[in-house]
């Protein structure tokens, strides 16, 4: 154990660490689609917000965008929630430590985000009244929420480096200790707000479906404008995506080559990335399901490239475990009815509202 | 902050439970009583609730957590080691309350009235099941039970206090329904629709007021003895803030009676304001002292405070704070590095809960007092002050504090008197380093 490093609490693991970190890059996985398209959407919002000054197709769809993304916000919280703690689990003496030398900035987020928040709310309610300074509202709530993304990267990339961290601690004041922001943690975000915009482009792209009995008009060009995003976004993060894969350093990418599974999950990541732009003109459910594949391989990827940094330090497989194994059982079965439950109400929403269009 | 954040949480989260009550109960009414204006008012309020529950309710829970891994990381680690299972059932229960909020809200117009309502008691039920798991690991941590011994997720749940708190916080869910829904009450046009539902929202308001009490005595007889001591005259403060919390409490009552359930019409929203703030207050004024006859620890008779486990206390005592923790500046005491040592030691067992000039300021704690005083008070902190962890580390780190702690009110060197230094062993010469060290 790296003397750098405080030591983990003595108290076992409720499961073994295979299932904690599957469930980590799980739901993280989740997380990201509801992140990606309200980062995306209130990038995409902001842009024909202000393009919708002259053309009331944008000025359409960003009211009608907007409105969907306060249950998105909702979303992307609660759903980050379970990542976040599973991380902690795992890897809690590391994140604590990042997180308390940057204290001020890490707990700036929950301001952040709650002014975010109600900036959505308002660009929402208040579409009509703020008339052309809805598109202004909108760009503070991105620059915000832009802002969160900036302070994650850089603590979640900081809690891979105690070392680097060890030294800036030893001569700056704890909680105000921010870093240099590296070229790699600018690609790393970049690679992020890239994905969120391309996925929230596919978001918009089916979204628009849904005016077709009101506007077909709108719906048809909502869907070509979505798409536009969507290739666009996905054809940028090729380059993107290789500019992070290179900034990362020498001895990471080469553990990385060196694993089997590793690159199989790259190129099939690339590849399913390459299906979603091929197919999606044709199919968006199935550029869809092609993109959720491509995230779930870059989620796994993101986790042996910190395993693969942590290596020196820390090997979460050493922890002691005992596993309460009834109180998981009742987790998983709660989860299930949980879902059930949510679909059930989604489908009663959603039904009678098309039977009543229908008749109308 | 943490407190800030805390109480803002407590004072809306129980309204997203009581409120998510109050919703579906109230519909229930307006169907029951084919009152249109009734339906009206709760669709109104739905909004208010979906505003304030859904963004500053999440936003806030989260915040808690966040601050709480700052200020005591130890303790947060060791909850979720303990609790992980718990908090993924509570996240269960968030993912559909949140659904379910949000489904209410927008289906006003779009679900019959049958499944509309059952939306509603689906939020209920989620909401007050998420109150459930997170009372249990709350009340964990004042009164662990027989956990510190076996180590089990069954005993740390339900623990001993869980039962008796989870009614305090079911019937303050009720009380703050009845205190959003006077707020909305009083912003109602219709004269004959207000009067009825300001009469309306008091009697829960007055309902959950009158439970709050007998649970609140269950509550405190599962309390460790010392925690009771603590609230009932063992600390001044916290016995002042008790009887507070009491006395504000009443106060809703009398308020609530004499207001809006006797007089209606009178009901104004600046009354309703005046109710609200003084439910704040109470909640404020509660939770403070629930966090307060905790001291000295963070999870009874297990971790303290400062978020140091007594299983390592003794090893601690003997190895020194600066040699046992890792993100120090300096690993050892000497003369010429005293007040820099005493500053760290500070900063690894006092910061918890101490600033040096802001909340718990330590500078105003320490005012008037030699060195010597100092050193005295923490070689006998356990007994002197029975709410703060007992020091540990060597003497030699002590006097180094002590040191450090003196250095902040600085005092003529003619009356500077110094603890036997026996640990330290040349006099340091303390007005040399008196400016060298100010924060």
């Amino acid at each position: 154990m790296n003397p750098v490093i405080p030591g983990p609490v003595p108290v076992p693991l409720p499961a073994p660490p295979w299932l904690l970190e599957f469930l980590l890059v799980f739901t993280f996985v989740l997380h990201l689609l509801a992140m990606d398209f309200l980062l995306g959407g209130v990038v995409i919002v902001t842009v024909s917000g202000y393009l919708g000054r002259h053309d009331s197709r944008h000025h359409e769809l960003a009211r009608r965008v907007s409105s969907a993304l306060p249950p998105v916000t909702a979303f992307t919280i609660t759903l980050g929630v379970a990542p976040l703690l599973f991380l902690q689990l795992v890897y809690g003496q590391l994140f604590y430590t990042s997180s308390v030398l940057m204290a001020w900035y890490w707990l700036a987020v929950v301001f952040l985000v709650l002014l975010g928040y109600y900036g959505v709310y308002w660009h929402q309610l208040q579409n009509d009244e703020l008339g052309p300074k809805a598109s202004w509202v909108m760009l503070g709530t991105a620059i915000l929420f832009l802002l969160v993304a900036f302070i994650f990267t850089q603590n979640i990339t900081a809690m891979l480096h105690p070392q680097d961290f060890y030294r800036l601690f030893m001569q700056g004041n704890v909680g105000t200790i921010f870093g240099s922001v590296p070229l790699l943690n600018v690609a790393r975000l970049a690679h992020f707000v890239v994905a969120a915009v391309a996925l929230a482009g596919l978001g918009i792209a089916l979204l628009s479906n849904r005016w077709r009995r009101e506007s077909p008009e709108l719906a048809d060009w909502g869907r070509r404008y979505g798409l536009t995003w969507f290739m666009g976004g996905t054809l940028v993060q090729l380059l993107v995506g290789l500019w992070f894969l290179f900034s990362l350093p020498v001895e990471i990418r080469q553990a990385l080559v060196s694993d089997k599974l590793a690159v199989g999950l790259l190129v099939l990541g690339i590849l399913l990335a390459l299906l979603a732009l091929l197919t999606a003109p044709k199919s968006l459910v199935a550029a869809g399901l092609a993109v959720l594949g491509t995230i779930s391989m870059m989620a796994v990827l993101r986790h042996f490239v910190r395993l693969a940094y942590l290596r020196p330090y820390f090997d979460p497989h050493s922890l002691p475990v005992k596993g309460q194994w009834i109180v998981f059982s009742i987790f998983v079965v709660l989860l299930l009815a949980g879902l059930a439950t949510v679909g059930w109400m989604l489908y009663m929403l959603y039904r009678p509202a098309a039977t009543r269009q229908a008749s109308a | 902050m943490i407190g800030i954040i805390a109480i803002l949480h407590v004072f809306v989260s129980h309204f997203a439970v009581g409120g998510g009550l109050f919703l579906p109960m109230t519909e229930h009414k307006a169907y029951r009583e084919n009152n249109p204006a009734l339906l009206e008012y709760v669709k109104s309020h739905s909004k208010f609730f979906v505003l304030v529950v859904l963004v500053f309710g999440a936003v806030s829970g989260v915040g808690i957590w966040w601050s709480i891994g700052l200020v005591n990381p130890e303790a947060t680690a060791t909850l979720i080691h303990v609790f992980v299972w718990g908090w993924a059932i509570e996240w269960v229960f968030f993912i559909v309350e949140i659904a379910a909020a949000f489904i209410y809200y927008y289906g006003w117009d779009r679900l019959d009235p049958k499944t509309h309502l059952a939306v509603g008691w689906i939020y209920f039920g989620a909401a007050w099941a998420s109150l459930l798991v997170i009372n249990g690991i709350l009340t964990f941590m004042l009164t662990p039970g027989k956990w510190v011994q076996s180590q089990t997720f069954v005993s740390a749940y339900f623990n001993p206090g869980m039962l008796p708190s989870l009614a305090v916080r079911t019937a303050v869910c009720i009380a703050l329904a009845g205190v959003y829904a006077l707020i909305t009450s009083s912003a109602v046009h219709d004269v004959a629709l207000r009067n009825e539902v300001v009469s309306y929202a008091a009697k829960w308001l007055l309902l959950g007021t009158l439970i709050i009490p007998f649970a609140g005595i269950w509550y405190i007889s599962t309390l460790p003895g010392m925690a009771r001591e603590i609230s009932m005259g063992g600390a001044p403060a916290v016995t002042i803030f008790a009887g507070l919390s009491i006395f504000l409490s009443a106060l809703v009552m009398v308020f609530t009676y004499f207001g809006p359930l006797r007089h209606p019409r009178n009901f104004s929203m600046v009354f309703a304001f005046l109710i609200a703030v003084l439910a704040l207050s109470t909640t404020a004024v509660t939770e403070w002292v629930r966090e307060a006859v905790r001291k000295p620890y963070i999870i009874y008779g297990y971790m303290y405070s400062n978020g140091l486990r007594l299983a390592d206390a003794e090893r601690v005592q003997q190895q020194g704070v600066l040699n046992s923790a890792h993100w120090v500046r300096t690993h050892e005491v000497n003369p010429q590095s005293l007040e820099r040592a005493g500053k760290e030691v500070y900063r690894v067992q006092c910061a918890s809960c101490h600033t040096v000039d802001g909340y718990n300021s330590i500078r105003f704690a320490v005012k008037g007092w030699s060195w010597a005083m100092i050193d005295y008070q923490l070689a006998h902190l356990s007994s002197l002050k029975g709410f703060m962890p007992p020091f540990e580390g060597t003497e030699a780190e002590r006097q180094a504090l002590g040191a450090w702690l003196a250095s902040l009110n600085p005092v003529p060197t003619s009356i500077i008197v110094q603890p036997q230094a026996s640990a330290v062993k040349s006099q340091p010469n303390v007005t040399d380093e008196e400016g060298a060290s100010q924060p």
